[in-house]
């Protein structure tokens, strides 16, 4: 560096710069703030923000002139928990349905969505509205199992099979605290096993048979050991294994004759919210065929609505005829939570040993 | 070169020899444990870099791997996660917003935790030994209580997630750096040299510019240091704090890693690790940290 280049970087010089910087990112929100209606909602990041927000996200800001500000930050639960009643963070909530009922539970989010406000409903699949669902499903993802097609494990048709001894040390699944996967499939541990989706203690059973397995935090962690090859036969949701559709991985989704276990992403609208009729607006949008088709085809999720054609490779895997959806098994998360902390507590026990 | 050995004066005195052989046969005696001793520090210190600089290999290894996923040994050399991470409008905006909040931070905890340590030390204020230990109290609480309770002070008062409340918890979990590495400084401080300096007619503005300032430097900018990286990487306080459009990077890393966990995650650690190093750099070319700080 030469000394008339480093002159140019003087002290006063970097403290003006920091400053600057620092008073810019300050001021630009308040220099920014339009006039406009705000409809603050949560949503997911990966591909299906980038999709959000530079698409589906504008498409609906034009055409109800308003300004859509999502929070992709997780825990939203927590953020929506602390904010007033009166006055929620969030119009409309998007997550997972476990977390919803939760949300339902502690009066934080409508329970229902009036389908006179929201008239797509009338298309979705019955699922999408049932009385396991709080709010609204705009789509779902099967959980299944996943599976190394390179292994020579041959033909896997039930989720027993996940419990044959020669998956020990390549079998895979959550750690069921913090993941809805994971929960899920303690219930299907129960139906499998038990007298039903309640019936613990077959579940602890079964889990405790489970064992050697690797436990993950996320669907996305999973993914990766599927591609490494370090699980070669795991639970997982089919958009988890699709989204690799083209690359030439030797995984594969397997739907199990007992069936699929249903991932709802769930859209609810707060109590408090001052956006009702923006909020309403939002989940028509979400529901419409030529958004759910855009979303569909680039997560991999199945839409709810049943006026949704697909692309012939999306048509073929995922959820799109009532036939396919009859393979949903959906989740009693009103009871779930309930037990939560003694389910948690005793799973801990079972994999910490 | 012609060289020649000249005999040890110790040597060539026959009656001293013995005794000077003796002498060599007892260090020989009691260096063998000291030479020992030195292995054991030294593999103990070798020991201590590797367990330092093993995760920050890893990044390395991981970011510039081909697979999309952790593999060991790597398959090869790519900056494929490199181009992602530059690639990505949302990594790119998170960068330059950790950087900002960084900087902004570094000023207000420097100025205030300066100030503070000053008033602690010099101001014979009662009860400073408490006043001490609350400003390092934010270190001791878990840093997502203070993020979660920012979070609903500001909803109590309704000003949203703004940046400058983002800005403010940073400085908060920072501020105990400078207070402590500045009061540090002064406690070796000599009084005299401001005497002196207003004895020879210095106003007491300029005694501590002139005088006090650059005594303390060292204590301030290693504070500050401190404050830039525990800022830039901050993760729990910024948890509840950032709103929507305005995510640090930390927190869009987590993000992101709910969703994919590739290569990118290690190309963002190894931009952090190159950051944090710049900086160092860029004090101590404008500040002339090299003179004031033993790094």
């Amino acid at each position: 560096m030469t000394s008339a280049s480093r002159a140019h970087l003087t002290r006063r010089r970097l403290l003006a710069a920091g400053a600057s910087l620092g008073l810019g990112a300050v001021a630009a929100p308040y220099v920014a703030r339009a006039e406009e209606p705000v409809l603050n909602i949560t949503g997911w990041g990966g591909k299906w923000g980038d999709v959000m927000s530079t698409e589906i996200g504008p498409a609906f800001e034009k055409e109800f002139k308003c300004k859509l500000r999502t929070d992709t930050a997780l825990p939203f639960l927590p953020k929506l928990q602390a904010s007033s009643r009166a006055a929620p963070i969030y119009d409309v909530l998007h997550t997972n349905s476990n977390e919803q009922w939760a949300a339902a539970e502690m009066g934080l989010v409508e329970p229902k969505v009036d389908p006179k406000l929201v008239p797509n409903i009338a298309d979705v699949y019955p699922y999408a509205a049932s009385d396991k669902i709080v709010g609204i499903s705009i789509f779902t993802s099967a959980i299944g199992l996943g599976m190394r097609t390179d292994k020579g494990y041959g033909p896997i048709t039930s989720w027993k099979e996940l419990w044959d001894a020669k998956y020990n040390g390549v079998r895979g699944g959550y750690v069921i605290p913090v993941n809805s996967l994971g929960q899920a499939f303690v219930m299907m541990c129960g139906t499998l096993f038990g007298k039903g989706q309640t019936d613990l203690d077959a579940a602890y059973a079964a889990l405790e048979k489970l064992k050697p397995i690797k436990l993950v935090d996320f669907t996305g962690a999973m993914e990766k050991l599927f591609l490494s090859g370090e699980v070669g036969l795991g639970v997982i949701h089919d958009s988890g294994i699709y989204r690799y559709d083209g690359q030439n991985q030797p995984i594969d989704f397997v739907t199990p004759s007992e069936g699929v276990l249903s991932l709802e992403q769930v859209l609810t609208i707060t109590p408090g919210s001052k956006m009702k009729e923006l909020a309403n607006a939002y989940l028509n949008y979400m529901l419409r065929p030529e958004v759910q088709k855009r979303l569909a085809e680039t997560v991999w999720y199945s839409p709810a609505n049943k006026k949704v054609k697909l692309e012939a490779k999306y048509d073929a895997k995922l959820l799109t005829t009532p036939e396919k959806v009859s393979k949903l098994i959906q989740v009693d998360w009103k009871w779930y939570n309930a037990q939560k902390d003694a389910i948690d507590s005793r799973i801990n026990r079972i994999f910490r040993a | 070169m012609a060289t020649s050995v000249t005999p040890s004066p110790t040597l060539a005195r026959p009656e001293l020899a013995g005794a000077s052989r003796s002498t060599d046969q007892v260090i020989a005696h009691r260096s063998a444990p000291g030479r020992t001793g030195r292995a054991i520090y030294l593999a103990a210190n070798i020991a201590i870099l590797v367990f330092l600089l093993a995760p920050i290999a890893i990044v390395f290894v991981f970011a510039l791997n081909p697979t999309p996923f952790i593999q060991f040994p790597p398959v090869g050399v790519s900056l494929r996660w490199f181009e992602k991470f530059f690639s990505a409008r949302d990594f790119m905006h998170a960068l330059v917003f950790s950087l900002e909040v960084a900087v902004l931070t570094t000023m207000a905890a420097t100025v205030l935790g300066a100030s503070a340590a000053l008033a602690i030390a010099r101001g014979n204020i009662p009860g400073s030994r408490i006043i001490v230990a609350t400003m390092l109290s934010p270190l001791m609480l878990p840093a997502i209580l203070t993020g979660l309770a920012l979070f609903q002070a500001y909803v109590l008062l309704d000003v949203g997630r703004p940046v400058w409340g983002l800005v403010a918890g940073h400085t908060l979990v920072t501020i105990p750096y400078v207070v402590r590495t500045t009061l540090a400084v002064l406690h070796n401080f000599d009084t005299r040299l401001e005497e002196a300096a207003q004895n020879l007619g210095a106003s007491p503005t300029r005694t501590f510019f002139e005088v006090t300032l650059p005594l303390v430097k060292p204590g301030v900018l290693a504070g500050g240091i401190f404050a830039f990286i525990v800022s830039f990487d901050q993760f729990p306080v910024s948890l509840f704090l950032v709103s929507p459009g305005n995510e640090t990077l930390p927190i869009t890393l987590f993000n992101y890693l709910k969703f994919d966990l590739d290569g990118t995650i290690g190309a963002a650690s190894v931009i952090s690790i190159l950051l944090a190093v710049l900086v160092v750099i860029a004090l101590d070319r404008t500040v002339g940290l090299r003179s004031t700080v033993k790094l």
